[in-house]
């Protein structure tokens, strides 16, 4: 893994510089919204990962914990004045609370029942926020001032440029921690408990903390990203913010880059929200863009179920024999 | 919170059972596919909305009946979930791993496939007979969900003839009980699997025709329909159509005491909630086999 990433140390060195002068070189305030979302996708994604990818255990609910975090972030700032980009990195570990609750009572379920259990949560937490109108403002949503500091209002020209670092920032740190986790004995143990988890509990996992842990992990990212997409929208609704495609999009995502591999995700993210983005724009107010993500989910999970990265080493892995072979003859 | 008078709880039972019927009806085919293929469709909810559609232009265009319609409708989605069991789902390796995600993106393909034909419009047929109300000493039953509660009946009849008197049924009940013993005695599985498979949807087909006079819906009315019917299968306990049945009605009737005691916002909730404490605390339901495969 440290070779790995050796090797590749040059060229994460060459994106992170491009991301960071991204803003200033692409002025249109639709590629920059692109970009805002793309790293977003990537950071849902890889967070997702973690359990989804590592341990093994499909999740399409892990938008209820995206929204949870909109809605504490949006109420704290409403309510408190808490500056979004602040108080999400705090508040998300709330959200973190929610989900080891969740986990530990949902990952007593396995394979198809757990992913049913992840939809029926989202819906679940959906209605609840749809009901406490008093505190969620219901169906009409929250609303939250227009993004600025310290009472000044960002200048529209220069308004998604604070979210592309704070976003940027939350996509390091969340591949850092993907990557630290891989790294780990924890790692180990989750991917042990995604082989076999039968045999991970006999060599002495304690496979429910793992999995609990890793759930709470993954909602954490979850919950920051939440906020900071509540606060750069300045608007969340209940059907908006919990909503299930939401969940399926990070699981298109990390499966069509490689799940369970450090950057699959990240790939898969800048490969789908750009296109996503373009179908959209393309073909406007139809709903054709969720007929063509489902079209890519089916393809993928019938002809390349390892995802891009996966499929690829596995190419260049096969050439470099071929050409072993050469050698000696 | 309100506390209803022992007319009002009587008469939103009466409702609950004739919404259990239907709900029945639409869950007996998620169960007969699992049941058989190890697989949860999650696209069933799709299929409903498309037969709910199919019913919606046939009454707009030739005003046929939406009862009568599931004689168009239901062939129809057979052979439709033929195709898509025999060219995608029989590629999927191990139902157990995968089999959700590929339904659940079959799902959303066909949203969006109605989303784009008929645009986001919430629709419902309303035959001659829809605000219709018969009365029976001080109780009300709206025609539409009588009829709809005895189709589904019939539809459930013909179904349990199917599966109780012909040679196809026992090859169904076969493959249920053991895949591959079926198979030593001679049971053609894929076969079996992909006729199941057209059963499952053509019961779908007429739950859908009947929920278009019932219900309004649109194309991502899929989404809460799935979530009802699941919970249905799961609480009555996977695989297992007398379950289904005994599931559908309570679950219909708790529903609707929902509506009455809260409010009809909260109501939904019940599906969700089924769903979620049996898949945790009761996994097998009420009569079904324990659902603890490896994602």
């Amino acid at each position: 893994m440290k070779r790995l990433l050796s090797s590749n140390c040059l060229w994460i060195t060459i994106v992170l510089l491009i991301l960071l002068i991204f803003p200033w070189i692409q002025r249109s305030q639709y590629s920059q919204h692109v970009m805002v979302m793309t790293m977003m996708a990537a950071v849902l994604a890889s967070s997702w990962n973690i359990l989804g990818g590592y341990a093994g255990y499909t999740s399409l609910g892990h938008a209820a914990f995206f929204g949870l975090g909109g809605y504490l972030v949006a109420l704290a700032h409403n309510h408190f004045g808490w500056h979004p980009f602040i108080s999400t990195w705090f508040l998300a570990f709330i959200v973190t609370g929610v989900a080891l609750i969740l986990g530990w009572i949902s990952l007593r379920t396995q394979g198809s029942a757990f992913v049913v259990v992840t939809i029926a949560m989202v819906f679940i937490f959906r209605i609840v926020a749809l009901n406490l109108a008093s505190i969620t403002n219901g169906a009409r949503g929250l609303t939250q001032a227009r993004p600025g500091w310290a009472g000044v209002p960002w200048s529209p020209e220069f308004i998604k440029i604070p979210f592309h670092y704070i976003m940027l920032l939350l996509l390091c740190l969340t591949i850092f921690v993907s990557w630290r986790i891989r790294q780990s004995k924890f790692g180990l143990g989750l991917i042990a408990i995604r082989e076999d988890e039968g045999k991970a509990e006999a060599v002495g996992i304690n496979t429910m903390l793992y999995k609990v842990l890793a759930f709470g992990i993954s909602a954490y990212f979850m919950g920051v990203a939440g906020g900071i997409y509540s606060y750069f929208f300045t608007y969340i609704d209940p059907q908006f913010i919990f909503d299930i495609f939401t969940g399926v999009t990070m699981v298109l995502i990390a499966i069509l880059g490689g799940r369970g591999t450090l950057w699959g995700p990240v790939l898969g993210a800048f490969i789908m929200e750009p296109l996503g983005n373009w179908i959209i724009g393309t073909f406007g107010g139809t709903q054709i863009h969720l007929t063509i993500f489902g079209a890519i989910l089916l393809i993928v999970m019938l002809f390349m179920p390892q995802g891009i990265l996966p499929t690829l080493s596995e190419v260049i892995r096969q050439r470099g024999k071929v050409k072993l072979a050469k050698v000696p003859s | 919170m309100t506390v209803p008078s022992t007319h009002l709880l009587i008469q939103t039972i009466i409702l609950g059972i004739l919404v259990g019927g239907v709900y029945a009806l639409m869950a007996s085919g998620l169960t007969l596919i699992f049941g058989v293929m190890r697989v949860i469709n999650v696209a069933h909810g799709a299929f409903l909305i498309f037969a709910a559609y199919c019913t919606y232009w046939l009454f707009q265009l030739v005003r046929l009946d939406p009862i009568i319609s599931i004689v168009l409708t239901a062939p129809l989605l057979f052979v439709l979930g033929w195709v898509i069991q025999r060219y995608i789902l029989s590629r999927i390796e191990s139902p157990e791993r995968s089999s959700v995600i590929i339904t659940f993106a079959l799902a959303v393909t066909l949203e969006g496939l109605m989303g784009t034909l008929w645009k986001t419009t919430i629709r419902s047929v309303k035959p001659e007979y829809a605000s219709e109300v018969l009365k029976f000493a001080t109780y009300r039953f709206p025609v539409t969900r009588l009829a709809g509660f005895a189709a589904a009946l019939l539809v459930l009849l013909i179904l349990y003839i199917i599966l109780e008197r012909t040679n196809l049924g026992r090859a169904i009940r076969a493959t249920i009980q053991d895949r591959n013993a079926a198979q030593l005695v001679g049971v053609n599985v894929q076969m079996v699997s992909a006729i199941t498979f057209g059963i499952g949807i053509a019961t779908a087909a007429a739950g859908g025709s009947l929920l278009s006079m019932i219900y309004s819906f649109n194309a991502s009315s899929q989404t809460d329909w799935i979530t009802r019917v699941l919970s249905v299968i799961v609480l009555g306990g996977m695989g297992s159509l007398p379950g289904a049945f005994i599931a559908a009605i309570i679950l219909g009737v708790m529903e609707q005491l929902t509506a009455v005691v809260l409010t009809l916002y909260w109501s939904p909730i019940v599906f969700y909630l089924f769903l979620f404490l049996t898949l945790i605390f009761r996994p097998q339901g009420l009569m079904g086999t324990v659902v603890r495969e490896k994602a």
